[in-house]
Order: C-alpha cells, then structure tokens, then sequence
C-alpha cells in the first residue's frame, strides 16, 4: 500500500501577515459609521460606491462583535450578531418612516439617520441593563459602546441594503420592492451572518483581527453579488403577488448597476477568499497534505 | 392606528418572549457531545426556529380571521409543534445513537412524576437527553414565546396598519433582542422551570419591559408617520 506524499516538505517559514487595514478600532468605527451615513442619504449614488459603504459598515459590526464576544457571552457569538441586526431592522423601519421629511426626491433622504440615532439610544440602553450589577450583570468591559455601535451599524447595514435595491429610500417603494418580494428575509440572514460570522468562524486561541476582518470583506462581498443579483432579477421581471400587490419595475438603469454590482461582489469575495486562505496557511506552524483518504484491504 | 394598544401588545409579547426563552431546554455545546440536558444548540437558534413557525401559522391564520386570540393561539401552537418535534428527535439520537438515557443533571426526582434521576446520569456530567420534566417546560415555553411573537404580529398587523411582509419583519426583529436578553440572563443552558437558574427570571423580565417598550414607541412612530400610505 503507498501513501501519497505529503504536499508540502520545505521547511515552513513563519511570514508577516501580507494585508492589514491601517485603522484601529474605535478609528474605523467613525470612519465607517461617516461614511456609511454619508452614502446612506445620498441615494443617487452609483450602487459600486454603496457597496464599499456596506463593506465598511460590516466590518464596523464586526469589530463591535470581536471586542464584545472576546470576554465570552455564554450563549456563543450568533446571539449579538442576531440582536445587532434585530435592532437594525426596527431602526430602519423607523429611518424609512422618517425619510419623507426634508427629502429631495431620489437624491437625498437625510432624516433616515434619526432612526439609526435612535436604535442607537436603544442600543445604549440595553447595553446598560445588561451590564448593570443589579439587572443582568454580564460584566463585560464596554458592553453599552459595543451595542450602541453594534444598532447603529445594524441599522446602517440594513438602510443600505434597502437603498442599493430600492435606489431610493421612498417607504412606499421599499415596502413594495423589498419588504413585500420577501428580500428582507434574505436580507436579514445574510446581515446576521456578515456581522456573526466572521468571528464566529476565526475564534480561537490564535484569533487575529487582520484575518478576521478578511472574512467581514469576503461575506460583505459575496452579500453585494447577491443583491446585485436582486437588482438584476427587480429589473427585468414584472409580477403579482397575490392581490396585494402588483410589482412592476422595468429599468435599465437599475440592471446597469445590479450587474456592475455582481462583478464588483464577485471580485471582492475572490480576492479576500484567496487572501485569507493565504493569511492562513502563512500563519500556521505547517501545512501538510495528507493525501487522498485509503481503503484498507 | 392605536398607539396604546400596540405598546401594550409589543410589551407583552416581548415579555412573554423573554419568559419562553427561560423555559427552553437550551443545551449549548455541552448537549452537543451528550453531557449537559437538553437540545444541543444556543437560545437563538431554538427560539429564532420556534418564533419563525409561530410567525408561519400565525400569519396564515390571520389571513382569515381578525381576533387576537385565534391568531395569538395559532402562533403558539405552531412554535409549540416545532419544539416538541425538535426535542423529540433530540431523544432519539441521544438514546439510540449515543444510547444514553434522557435524565436531567439539576434535580435528583423529577418533580412531576417523581421518577428518579441521580442513578441514571453519568458521573461527571451534567444530565441527558430531554427528560420528562424538561419536555414538558420545553412545550410551555414553545407555547409561551410562539404565543408572544403572534401577539405582536396581530398588533403590527392590525393596529399599526402594516402589511403582512412588514409585521412579520418587524415582530421578528422584536422578538429577537428579548429572546437574546433572556439568553443572557441565563448564561448560555438551562433545563426549564426547575432550573435554579430559573430564579433569574425577573433581572430579564425589566430588561425586556424596557427594550420592547422602546420598540413599540419606534413602531408607534413608523406606523404614524406613514398613516395614509399604504403600509
């Protein structure tokens, strides 16, 4: 019986991480949490520029998801990522619900940012109660910032996401476009995911924030093509559903910028994949391939 | 639209929510490898599971039907079902794949049918399976928290004027921080009512009253915001 030869026989040189972001925590916060806001009531703008706006305001969720659930939640790390985007979804309801007053119609909604404002304050408020001594006492440093910013970015993502389908934060044609074709079920997995993820998957004793914010870019990648894909699909359909309503969008211009925003997914998630996967086998002791798998006869 | 009713609808819901959550078997990782009661995942994924069913049935019973009530009761017996089928097959793979018995780590004598426990469990773990007692406090809670997220459904549906997709975003994004809360309350497993841990419960029930009471006033002030449009 041979045994396939193990892959990899030079010896294993320990390199640097080839990648790092410049921006330390509470930096990318504002730099994110500005800029996402700023994208976020410019609704004109093209939809590749909200793309790297929600890349941001991911990787903002998911360093307020890394420093809290660094100390141990007890319940594992979906919880927060859950509860970030539970928040946003509210706090969006209540931006878009907002978003009439003062708006130049398809340019600029800036009153959908008194709602990331108030998730915020609920945010503040139940990281209060849940780090106070005498409520729930969790006793994790800093808990109140991390889910004030984990609302507000919640809220953010979720504001984004409804722009780059919608093209306007106009209620009547979130509602119609998002809320009733069933996309915000998609939407609110798949923000889950983006915030929980990546520290979820890169927890560990050799945990690094360079390498898990790989993964925050790769997920908030691959969430640009599907919504991409969203927008081509709302493009070119018309359909009814039901009797409740009838949806019929029919614009090049947002098939335009759904297939730029496919590719631009598509790249992104390529290029941060190969990169992580990159940044791992360069950090760990040894890479051995143990060959194909053998039946003993 | 009446902005005290929805209040008081979201309020109870997100309570009851969070009580659903103290009454849910939660295993955690250690149910996972067979040493800790219960079904072997967080508080998220079981109430988040449970809740969406409730919301499934509930919604299809208030396509025909405009009391709170049979909505509400729908909810719950949905969110009821999924947690009984999921603590169901939880007992057996427990006992006919790890062939382990279901018995519970925290009280010695099942406290409804007096069976006893200490001689079955393994030393050095912390209970099997899902035992009578914990089945048991698992349907209540599946009940409980089902019952919760249909009452705010019914509340964002018909009080708020939402429409059907909206409300059920809306009361899901609800329920979730309560259920999240009360898992924190509860630091990661418990059994059910019998659970020491049990006695946490009102340190969750004010944070939940303070929570679900903001959200309602954020539902209270989208859904009067756009009064008129056709949310």
């Amino acid at each position: 019986m041979t045994v396939t030869p193990a892959v990899v026989e030079e010896e294993p040189t320990k390199k640097g991480l080839s990648f790092k972001l410049p921006l330390d925590e509470t930096e990318m916060g504002l730099v994110a949490g500005i800029v996402a806001a700023i994208v976020v009531v410019f609704t004109g703008l093209p939809v590749v520029i909200k793309g790297i706006a929600l890349i941001l305001a991911f990787l903002w969720g998911m360093d307020s998801v890394r420093k809290t659930s660094k100390y141990g939640l007890g319940t594992g790390v979906p919880s927060i990522g859950v509860l970030a985007t539970g928040f946003g979804v509210v706090g969006a309801l209540v931006g878009l619900a907002l978003a009439k007053y003062g708006s130049i119609d398809g340019v600029a909604y800036p009153a959908v940012l008194v709602g990331v404002i108030l998730m915020g304050v609920i945010g503040l408020v139940s990281g209060i109660l849940s780090n106070n001594e005498k409520v729930i006492a969790m006793k994790i440093p800093k808990l109140e910032r991390a889910m004030m910013e984990l609302g507000m970015a919640g809220t953010l993502i979720i504001l984004l996401e409804c722009s780059i389908v919608t093209g306007s934060l106009n209620f009547n044609a979130v509602v119609n476009q998002v809320l009733n074709t069933g996309l915000i079920a998609f939407m609110f997995i798949f923000t889950c995911f983006g915030l929980l993820h990546p520290y979820n998957a890169c927890l560990g004793p050799d945990e690094n924030r360079e390498r898990t914010r790989m993964v925050a870019v790769e997920i908030a990648g691959l969430i640009c093509a599907f919504l991409g894909f969203a927008m081509i699909i709302l493009s070119s359909f018309s359909w009814e559903l039901g009797s409740i309503v009838s949806v019929t969008i029919s614009s090049p211009w947002k098939l335009w910028n759904g297939v730029s925003l496919l590719i631009f997914g598509l790249a992104v998630w390529a290029y941060f994949f190969r990169m992580f996967i990159k940044a791992c086998m360069d950090e760990a002791y040894e890479t051995v391939g143990t060959g194909m798998i053998k039946t003993i006869e | 639209m009446e902005p005290i009713l929805i209040i008081l609808w979201v309020v109870v819901g997100g309570l009851l929510a969070s009580l659903g959550a103290h009454l849910l078997p939660v295993g955690g990782a250690p149910a996972a490898m067979g040493t800790a009661t219960g079904i072997a995942t967080g508080t998220v994924q079981i109430m988040l599971g449970a809740a969406m069913t409730g919301l499934f049935t509930a919604a299809s019973a208030a396509t025909f039907t405009d009391s709170l009530l049979l909505v509400a009761l729908s909810g719950a017996i949905g969110a009821t079902v999924m947690i009984c089928v999921v603590m169901l097959m939880a007992n057996i793979l427990y006992t006919f794949g790890c062939g382990i018995v279901p018995v519970s780590g925290r009280v010695d004598v099942d406290p409804l049918t007096k069976e006893p426990q200490a001689p079955y469990k393994t030393p050095q773990t912390d209970g099997h399976g899902v035992p009578n007692v914990v089945y048991v406090s698992g349907m209540l809670g599946g009940f409980v928290g089902g019952f919760g997220g249909a009452l705010m459904y019914f509340a964002l549906l018909n009080y708020a004027d939402f429409t059907a997709g909206t409300a059920a975003i809306g009361s899901l994004s609800i329920f979730v921080p309560n259920a999240i809360i009360a898992a924190y309350n509860i630091r990661g497993t418990i059994e059910g009512f019998h659970d020491p841990k049990f006695k946490r419960l009102p340190f969750a029930m004010v944070t939940s009253l303070v929570v679900s009471l903001l959200c309602g006033i954020m539902v209270v002030i989208a859904s009067y915001l756009t009064v008129g449009g056709t949310m």
